[in-house]
């Protein structure tokens, strides 16, 4: 059986971050179901711990919230990317487009290269 | 700045943290909801679908938990939480709390007052610009510096150091040290007679260079400030007045700027008025005016300025201040100063380089301590006082706190029991002890703002020498009230916490643990706690009994000295002829006219003056030069111009010889008439050839021989020490004239009497040496002995002055006896506060012992009445409490004896004729405390007497 993985805190952050950019405003189950749904089930449980996080990006200022009418017609709170969030979003793409490429071309070298 | 905003928003949230909860809680529900809805779409049951939707959702309480903790402030929470359920749980035991609050009140409110007074002494911040950049000169040798001049208690003075240097050498620094950007000399401030369009008033007036105002960095509200060009003589004389001054004596009239004044019948211009915030950068003095310093030579009105004040590099009496140019350091101002100084007393033959002449250069805070000099002892010793009285609340509240916290052991326990950690329950207890510390320190504002008005009025009414600093709560006294309070919370909360967090609580669950076996077991290290708090009080309050003993006994040993003449019904008063213009026939005149007045008064025995009146802390000194001894070996001494009939009006005994005669009386007029024409003379040579004084000596050499020598009379001790086996009667002394060039030409003593030995400055000093001769001018202070109440003779006395010459001013009026007061004000105001500090101490000392006591007897009354039933009587009882409580008593006093021997040392300076470790005062004190603390135990010992055996077995 596959393991969920262990997400890490700013992974999943970036994770907000990126869907609210590419879907615009969603609520709370909302971003839950996507990054479920994109990750192949990784984050399937367990999508109480969301809730924290949203909160702390909203105090930094990355997210901002308001009320708004779900798809069942009840109130939601809706979140949406700042232009902070936007410029963290690129920043942080960036980091980690430069690390992953480091690490591949780690994985990539073979003993002949060291030499 | 991410962080920031997010404490930003969290301080928003733990303010609204309401709505917040409110709507975490409808978030996760719309959360469930959605996914309940697409799990039905799914397919699954509608029980099912929800049972999932929750499941993958998570442990919901962890999750708001978490988001809680992200969004409030949990530590002030708890905080808060903690405050609460303190106040209340603090107000369900009023009594507690009173005692308490009350205690710490007291302690706090104590050490507020006095720091307040030792801050508005000690700690204030110069009124200048830069204070620490503000430097003063302070001069040093090995050997004394026979210097002419005159001091004014800036600084501690003496023939080895000071802080007066001759204005020739102000003048010398400012052009050749090149280490100041700025730099003035000041002196004084000295009695003036100022006259505007009315009467004539006394008004201080203090001499300054003309770059004082610049050099300080002071400004004038109106006008001008002095300039350097007020330094030159052509200039008409300008002064400045103090904001205070303008005030009282002009009613803050813009007009008074540009009107002239006479200050000693020589015409002045008032220039400007000073700004409100400044006095004098000397701690405790102030001024009316300032003066410029080309007055010096014009405005006479002190008898030791024969040398030209500004010109004469030998007169030392101006404080110099500088400025510290930027980027020189103290160090290196200090070496070219002190070169410069080197070279001018060698030059002027004051000193050698052998006797290492040299100047420091200090912060004028450090430098100029003036009047605070005085204090700072007393206020030390004050402090050191309020700390302890501090120190033994703290105990008292820590002993009332454990108390009570022992009968809170279930209560502790159960929360133990439900998951609080000892650590929570710790804070939990310091919470508590904070906020009656807190209590304590909010209402001890109060007692200080009524201690510090009490112990203002008891200082200024020192008469002679009044206190003259501001006193008013700062920054300062804030912090060091919320530092006190904080840290006695702290304090006296330690002990209870330190106990529960350690103790095991479990036995306390159950029933009836204050009387179960447990209950005792865990209870040994709680009373050892209490004990300890309870000793320490005692010894506490013992080491402040002794402390206020020795004070208490100084004071009588001062009041019951024999100062060496009749100290009843005189009354004295000084009168200041000089300043209103006599000259010294006129003066002598004058006094003689004024004697015969007076005496003729119904209810006057005798009248007679002195240059000083005895025991009012002036004293004058001199050298003579005993007939036989090698050149140069002077020896000092103090002495006294006196009038005639002044032994018979103190009634001084004569142990051999005569009194002065009025033969006596003319001859040192004579002489003192031929002195001074002959220094006038020469004076007046030296100005026309400016030579050096050598001539001006020879001048008045050769007038000399004609003089006959002035009487004197000298005391038992001038008798004992200098002429022992000689019968002293009829020998000549001459003056150490050769010794001293600058000073005029003196034609030595005859000695016609020998008088008993008195008290001259103050009743402390020792009896010096003493020589009294014939008034012959100057100021003089009356005596006059009376039969009836000194004091109801005062009106007539000023009528009879008023008389003889209406622009003459009448100063100190007061009985000998309120002057031998007031020079024991301090010594009074001592034993007077620290026996109450003391008291205090040993009330709340006494408090604690009762609190331990009487719990004591509570937790134990099931004990006691097992006792009683199995025999034992109500004496046994009692004694059994007894005993516990008068053996702590002793400890403390034998731990207070120690630590009073080791302390009490550090005040020996303050005693008279008692030894800090005196074994009587220890004895009373001790058997005081233990007095006071038998009857402290007797009240819980008699109510355990008061146990009915059935009541307290039916307790069960």
């Amino acid at each position: 059986m596959k393991q969920k993985a262990d997400v890490q805190q700013g992974t999943l952050a970036l994770m907000v971050l990126k869907t609210l950019d590419v879907l615009g405003p969603l609520h709370g189950y909302g971003i839950a179901r996507r990054i479920g749904q994109i990750s192949g089930d990784l984050l399937s449980v367990n999508q109480g711990t969301l809730y924290p996080l949203l909160l702390k990006l909203e105090q930094e200022g990355s997210i901002a919230s308001e009320w708004g009418a779900s798809e069942n017609n009840r109130r939601a709170r809706f979140y949406r990317l700042t232009p902070a969030g936007r410029r963290q979003l690129q920043a942080e793409a960036r980091d980690w487009n430069q690390t992953a490429a480091i690490i591949e071309r780690f994985f990539a070298a073979r003993a002949e290269d060291f030499l | 700045m991410r962080s920031l905003r997010r404490l930003l928003s969290r301080v928003f949230g733990f303010v609204a943290r309401r709505q917040s909860e409110e709507r975490m809680r409808e978030e996760i529900e719309e959360h469930v909801a959605l996914q309940t809805a697409e799990n039905l779409r799914a397919g699954m049951t509608a029980a099912e679908a929800r049972r999932q939707a929750i499941l993958k959702f998570g442990a919901v309480e962890a999750m708001k938990e978490s988001y809680r903790a992200g969004r409030g402030m949990p530590f002030i929470e708890t905080v808060l939480q903690d405050l609460r359920y303190s106040v209340r749980t603090i107000s369900r035991s009023p009594g507690f709390a009173a005692v308490a609050i009350l205690t710490l009140a007291l302690g706090i409110g104590a050490n507020t007052a006095i720091f307040s007074v030792i801050d508005a002494v000690m700690l204030r911040p110069l009124p200048v610009r830069d204070p620490q950049q503000l430097m003063v000169l302070r001069w040093t040798a090995r050997k004394e510096l026979n210097f002419n001049g005159s001091s004014y208690g800036d600084c501690d003075n003496s023939r080895e150091s000071g802080c007066v240097f001759s204005v020739p050498f102000s003048r010398t620094v400012r052009t050749q040290a090149n280490a100041f950007s700025g730099l003035a000399v000041f002196s004084g401030p000295l009695d003036i007679n100022f006259r505007d369009n009315g009467p004539a008033v006394i008004a201080r007036g203090e001499y300054v260079s003309g770059d004082f105002f610049s050099t300080l960095g002071l400004k004038t509200i109106l006008g001008r400030p002095l300039g350097p060009a007020d330094d030159q003589p052509a200039v008409p004389p300008a002064i400045v007045l103090t904001y205070a001054f303008w005030q009282r004596a002009f009613g803050g009239d813009p007009s008074a700027v540009g009107r002239g004044v006479r200050l000693d019948n020589v015409e002045a211009v008032i220039v400007g008025i000073a700004g409100p915030g400044f006095s004098n950068i000397t701690p405790g003095k102030t001024q009316d005016f300032f003066m410029c310093l080309s007055l010096v030579d014009r405005v006479r009105s002190e008898w030791w300025a024969d040398g030209s004040r500004i010109n004469d590099p030998s007169v030392f009496w101006a404080v110099i201040v500088g400025r510290l140019a930027p980027g020189v350091s103290i160090a290196r101002a200090q070496a070219s100063v002190s070169a410069l100084f080197r070279s001018e007393v060698v030059h002027l033959s004051l000193l050698t380089d052998a006797d290492g002449p040299g100047v420091l250069v200090k912060p004028v805070r450090e430098g100029l301590d003036g009047e605070s000099r005085g204090y700072a002892p007393m206020l030390d010793l004050l402090m050191g006082a309020v700390g302890f009285v501090l120190l033994i609340a703290c105990a008292n509240v820590a002993g009332l706190i454990l108390a009570r916290s022992a009968g809170r052991q279930k209560e502790l326990a159960v929360r133990q029991a439900i998951g609080a950690g000892r650590g929570r329950i710790a804070r939990q207890l310091l919470t508590e002890s904070l906020v009656v510390s807190l209590a304590g320190g909010t209402l001890g504002v109060f007692v200080a703002i009524w201690g510090v008005k009490a112990l203002v009025a008891l200082l200024q009414s020192h008469v002679s020498d009044p206190f003259l600093f501001p006193v008013a709560p700062d920054w300062r006294v804030l912090g060091f009230t919320a530092v006190v309070t904080v840290a006695t919370g702290i304090l006296s909360g330690m002990a209870p916490t330190f106990r529960s967090a350690r103790s095991d609580l479990t036995p306390s669950l159950r029933e009836n643990a204050s009387s179960a076996p447990g209950g005792a077991v865990q209870s040994r290290w709680r009373f050892r706690l209490g004990d300890a708090l309870v000793v320490a009080q005692v010894a506490l309050s013992m080491v402040m009994l002794i402390g206020a003993g020795l004070l208490v006994r100084t004071l009588g040993n001062l009041r019951h000295l024999n100062p060496g003449f009749d100290t009843r019904n005189i009354l004295l008063f000084g009168v200041n002829p000089t300043i209103a213009g006599y000259t010294d026939p006129g003066t002598v005149h004058l006094y003689r006219d004024l004697q015969r007045r007076f005496a003729a008064l119904p209810g006057v025995i005798a009248v007679s003056y002195s240059e000083d009146a005895l025991l009012s802390r002036s004293t004058s000194g001199t050298h003579v030069h005993l007939d036989g001894a090698p050149p140069k070996s002077n020896v000092g001494t103090d002495y006294l111009a006196v009038g005639a009939d002044f032994f018979s009006t103190m009634r001084i005994r004569l142990l051999a010889g005569r009194a002065f005669t009025s033969a006596d009386f003319a001859q040192a007029d004579a002489t003192n008439a031929a002195v001074s024409a002959a220094n006038k003379e020469a004076k007046a040579h030296a100005d026309a050839g400016k030579a050096s004084p050598a001539p001006r000596a020879e001048v008045a050499q050769s007038v000399l021989p004609a003089l006959a020598p002035v009487p004197v009379i000298i005391n038992q001790t001038f008798a004992k020490r200098y002429l022992a086996g000689k019968d002293p009667v009829g020998l000549h002394m001459g003056s150490p004239r050769n010794d001293k060039p600058a000073t005029g030409p003196r034609p030595g003593y005859l000695i016609v009497g020998v008088s008993e030995d008195t008290k001259y400055g103050s009743l402390r000093s020792e009896i010096n040496p003493t020589m009294y001769e014939p008034l012959t001018g100057n100021s003089a202070h009356f005596e006059v002995r009376t039969t009836v109440d000194p004091a109801t003779l005062i009106a007539v006395v000023r009528k009879i002055v008023a008389e003889a010459d209406g622009n003459l001013p009448l100063t100190d009026i007061r009985t000998q006896s309120q002057q031998i007061d007031d020079t024991l004000f301090q010594e009074r105001l001592l034993s007077r506060l620290s026996s109450f500090f003391a008291v205090l101490a040993l009330a709340l000392a006494c408090i604690g012992l009762y609190g331990l006591l009487s719990y004591e007897v509570a937790r134990r009354t099931r004990e006691l009445g097992i006792r009683m039933a199995l025999g034992a009587n109500r004496r046994d009882v009692m004694r059994l409490v007894l005993r516990q409580g008068l053996i702590l008593a002793l400890t403390g006093v034998g731990i207070g004896i120690g630590a009073a021997v080791g302390i009490t040392r550090l005040m020996a300076s303050m005693l008279y004729e008692v030894r800090p470790g005196d074994p009587a005062t220890f004895a009373i004190v001790c058997l005081l405390l233990m007095v006071v603390a038998a009857v402290a135990c007797l009240v819980p010992a008699r109510r355990a007497t008061r146990v009915e055996p059935m009541e307290a077995l039916r307790t069960e």
